[in-house]
């Protein structure tokens, strides 16, 4: 299990690249056929902005296992190792509630939902509910990280306590 | 008590109560949007419902331009343009007196514009100036104060990732093009009133003039300075323009980064993994965020919340000035403990309703939030740019406290003449037509 916890890092990590490349390319190409081909096509957006779902998503997940979500720690800096360890886990098991209801269960009547109207994405054609598959995906990811968070496992690194957008 | 008031309660009270506890920030809103969602609707409908709010909040193109400015900002970082700035900024302003305290303002002005962010700006020119500045004998808790002011700058100067984030909580009231230009003027104001403070404590205490540099070496500075300074002509003149959208803009930003960081050599194609991984990172971050409010913002509408506020504060307080300033007292306070961007896709839903009806623009309105919650990154207890910069002059929190107030009072000083004086913030964009 420890080692799945750490390979799935690294997958994720590939994954995160990957998608991240993928969508500089597809837009610097959406700027490039309009200014110098002079044609655009909806393509190019309706691609872009699905990744932005799949990276944030899968991004998500990825902090969870290396618990780097956005923490407001001012307050639990204070507790003693001993406490904090125990905090940490009951703050696991919130985010891993929070996966399972509304991520997985709910991501995933999403998904059912929008494959069974058949909603197709306008301009590639895509299904939504595949689209949207990342929901329930990256909750089982958020669920195992956080469940192995709960038994002590997982990257002692801690919350990231600073705003990254400032 | 009508089951309004009590979800109102229920959610506000979790939330807190959530964040202090140690829950992450994005979901201790998730969380309690929930909590309070299942006291309204049947359960699957409900978390469905989160889940469906969560995924169509992030699907916007728009909302590409924060993973890609933040990328932009990363390459230019790294492509290591800082020295560049200072020396730039040095020939411009350091042979006044107490002249390297202005190079500093100006230096994290620019850079933390080019890197949008604040963060990056405040090591990047900190770990430089606050040496640097000690040798000429000013105190490092000085230098570090003007570098933890001025490094919040770049939050209002084009391009910001946070005025893009007001732009998707404002729900399309204000556009992305027209607060970029409207953050120029205030962005300035705040550098001219750190550097007048500095000016002022520069001449009580005597500190020491910089050398007078000769116009040849301002053009040579400059020039080693102009490709820097030229991706902000390109990013903001091309929106302005409308050449191409922010989104647009922003990736050709990173083309241009990268560009730049390959010919400066300081970047190298085998860097660019982990530069896109670090990325990632932050985009997660704040893209996480953006989704759980995207969910929290919907109760909010279903709540009525926006409308209740509304009502409770012009009939309790009437009085538009004093409505004001209630909310910038409010938001000072919020942006002591809670982070910028969660504070915004939080508080923007809930007050901008208010100050609209009042008769606020809401490009206005947006450049006061981010001007007021700058002042709270640079204080305790969460101040994340406090941190860092103090960090990087290797000094502790507790001895910049006092030197940094006089800082702190400039810009609170600043955020009333912009509360008050709309047309500082909507002249300029006004010009441009936006």
């Amino acid at each position: 299990m420890r080692k799945l916890y750490d390979r799935l890092l690294v997958w994720l990590e590939y994954a995160l690249v990957v998608i991240f490349a993928l969508m500089v390319v597809d837009v610097l190409w959406q700027v490039f056929s309009r200014y110098v081909i002079g044609q655009s096509s909806s393509f190019t957006e309706e691609f872009a902005r699905f990744a932005l779902i799949w990276l944030t998503l899968l991004g998500a997940a990825y902090l969870n296992g290396r618990r780097a979500h956005l923490t407001m720690d001012f307050l639990t800096r204070k507790l003693s190792p001993e406490d904090l360890k125990k905090r940490k886990k009951a703050i696991a098991w919130f985010m891993f509630f929070f996966a399972l209801i509304v991520m997985v269960i709910g991501g995933g009547n999403l998904v059912y939902t929008t494959l069974r109207l058949g909603q197709v994405s306008p301009a590639i054609g895509v299904p939504l509910g595949i689209v949207y598959a990342v929901v329930p995906i990256s909750g089982l990811l958020v669920c195992f990280f956080t469940g192995m968070q709960t038994q002590g496992h997982g990257s002692t690194q801690t919350g990231l306590s600073h705003n990254p957008s400032a | 008590m009508s089951i309004e008031l009590i979800s109102i309660l229920v959610l506000f009270v979790s939330f807190f109560a959530l964040l202090a506890y140690g829950v992450p920030v994005a979901y201790s809103i998730g969380v309690s949007t929930l909590g309070t969602m299942l006291l309204n609707i049947v359960a699957l409908p409900a978390v469905t419902t989160v889940a469906q709010r969560m995924t169509t909040g992030i699907d916007s193109f728009a909302l590409l331009a924060i993973p890609f400015f933040v990328l932009a900002g990363e390459l230019m970082n790294r492509a290591g343009i800082a020295g560049r700035l200072i020396d730039f900024a040095k020939s411009l302003v350091g042979s006044l007196p107490g002249g390297l305290a202005y190079v500093n303002v100006v230096a994290a002005m620019l850079f933390g514009a080019i890197s949008g962010s604040a963060v990056a700006a405040a090591s990047a020119i900190g770990s430089v100036m606050t040496d640097r500045m000690e040798e000429e004998g000013y105190p490092r808790a000085f230098s570090a104060s003007v570098n933890i002011t001025a490094s919040t700058t770049g939050l209002l100067i084009p391009p910001s990732n946070v005025l893009i984030v007001y732009a998707l909580a404002s729900g399309g009231a204000a556009s992305v093009a027209a607060l970029f230009i409207a953050g120029y003027v205030p962005g300035f104001l705040v550098g001219l009133a750190l550097i007048l403070v500095a000016a002022f404590i520069a001449r009580k205490r005597d500190f020491p003039p910089g050398e007078r540099v000769a116009i040849s070496k301002l053009v040579k500075d400059f020039g080693r300075a102009a490709l820097s300074l030229l991706m902000l002509v390109i990013i903001v003149g091309g929106i302005v323009a409308g050449v191409f959208t922010a989104t647009e803009a922003a990736a050709v930003a990173i083309a241009y980064a990268a560009g730049l960081g390959f010919a400066y050599g300081t970047i190298k194609v085998k860097d660019l993994p982990s530069v896109l991984l670090e990325s990632a990172k932050t985009t997660a971050v704040v893209m996480f965020l953006i989704a759980t409010s995207m969910a929290m913002s919907w109760l909010f509408s279903f709540e009525s919340i926006p409308q209740l506020m509304t009502t409770f504060l012009l009939e309790t307080v009437s009085h538009p000035i004093a409505i004001f300033l209630l909310i910038n007292l409010t938001l000072l306070v919020v942006g002591t403990f809670m982070d910028m961007t969660p504070a915004v896709l939080i508080f923007t839903p809930i007050f901008l309703p208010v100050v609209t009806s009042l008769g606020m623009d809401p490009v206005h309105f947006g450049i006061i939030m981010v001007l007021n919650l700058c002042i709270g990154l640079c204080t305790p207890p969460v101040g994340t740019i406090l941190f860092v910069g103090a960090g990087v002059a290797k000094i502790s929190v507790a001895d910049v406290i006092k030197p940094l107030l006089p800082f702190v009072v400039a810009m609170v000083v600043v955020l009333l003449l912009i509360t008050f004086l709309p047309q500082l913030s909507l002249w300029l964009p006004g010009v441009f037509g936006l």
